[in-house]
């Protein structure tokens, strides 16, 4: 139920006026039976967005790297939908978006373990994790 | 790009959990609850790689992220004391003014994002859209000509040969731009996260700070005495 309200709604949003033989409700049938690339695309913003929301809300800075992972996951999912319609279409280099992924993926590792460093040494000078009470910097 | 009826049946399972994992990993107020759920979204993810033919990613996904990055996630957590969040004693928002301030620019991300991928996927539809069952044959007679694996139930997908080709044809100079990114990565993390004795121990601190540092810790005494005679 809450599958077909959401694809419905994601359907709506995308869609709405490309299609005009079947009709509407056909037209969500089909787009709800053959997921395309637009549909990846709307997971990936829709992830992206989640993330972004994160790291602006969130007090706690280890949560806050999560969501950056969140918003890292979101542009690999981009990058492989991207990658796959380019091999559908026959493109010449299809497989450059997976190449991408694979180093978005080593700079997130790199990241995560710079930055949790990062915090254990905040941790054991301030004895705080929540990111409104580390503001030494502040003027 | 289109998949057709069983794969699009997994496709909504799969997107729609990580989404909704990815915001319970927003929304909770446990730390270690938001990194488990933050593990299953990004599975999903890794599960919808999977559905667009990216079948090494998707392995490499789950063994980094899932297997290396979220373990660490979860060993910092364990470091760091987190009770006060727990117990529900603190906000673990920030003020109402930043929540509303960044709900509005999302909100506006979000109109923006749906409006450029509808614009897009409009032109893409009248420029080239091949015809589903048309796209579905060919896939299938892409993966029958795939070898066949041992027990002869499945086919044995090219991607992964695919990648590396690239990686190391195409690629390799990055590819050991990485390798140093990483290894600056290991060094950096190890030098941040030593302690003061960790530090002193190394002859690795600044003799000032020693000697202010020695007068709390009895054991950064003898450190400071060996590092006087020198």
């Amino acid at each position: 139920m809450v599958n077909h309200l959401f694809s419905a709604i994601l359907f709506f949003l995308q869609e709405s006026g490309t299609e005009v033989s079947t009709g509407a409700f056909g037209a969500m049938k089909e787009g709800v039976r053959h997921p395309d690339l637009s549909k990846f695309l709307v997971i990936g913003a829709l992830l992206f967005i989640i993330g972004v929301a994160g790291v602006l809300t969130r007090r706690n800075i280890i949560v806050i790297f999560m969501s950056i992972e969140l918003i890292l996951n979101a542009a690999n999912l981009n990058f492989i939908a991207m990658s796959r319609y380019l091999q559908q279409t026959g493109s010449a280099n299809a497989i450059a978006g997976q190449i991408f992924a694979v180093f978005v993926i080593v700079v997130a590792a790199a990241e995560a373990a710079i930055g949790l460093g990062i915090v254990i040494a905040l941790y054991r000078n301030k004895e705080t994790i929540w990111v409104d009470e580390i503001d030494l910097l502040k003027w | 790009m289109q998949l057709s009826s069983w794969e699009s049946v997994f496709f909504w399972i799969f997107g729609i959990t990580a989404i909704f994992a990815g915001l319970l990993t927003v929304m909770a107020r446990n730390a270690v609850h938001s990194a488990l759920f933050l593990i299953s979204s990004l599975v999903s993810v890794a599960a919808l790689f999977v559905l667009s033919g990216a079948e090494f990613i998707a392995g490499v996904q789950i063994l980094v992220y899932v297997g290396g990055v979220m373990v660490l996630f979860l060993f910092v957590i364990m470091l760091v004391n987190v009770g006060a969040e727990e117990r529900g004693s603190d906000e673990i928002f920030n003020n109402q003014r930043q929540v509303t301030a960044s709900l509005i620019f999302c909100f506006l991300l979000v109109l923006g994002i749906l409006y450029a991928v509808n614009k897009g996927s409009t032109v893409l539809l009248k420029q080239n859209q091949p015809d589903a069952e048309q796209l579905s044959e060919q896939q299938s007679q892409q993966d029958g000509a795939l070898k066949k694996s041992a027990t002869g139930t499945s086919r044995i997908s090219k991607d992964t040969e695919a990648v590396g080709n690239v990686l190391y044809r195409y690629a390799s100079l990055p590819f050991e731009i990485a390798s140093i990114l990483l290894l600056v990565a290991i060094i950096g993390s190890v030098m941040l996260a030593r302690t003061l004795k960790q530090e002193a121990s190394a002859d690795d601190l600044d003799p000032e700070t020693l000697r202010e540092e020695s007068i709390h810790d009895p054991e950064l005494i003898q450190l400071e005495a060996a590092a006087s005679q020198e």
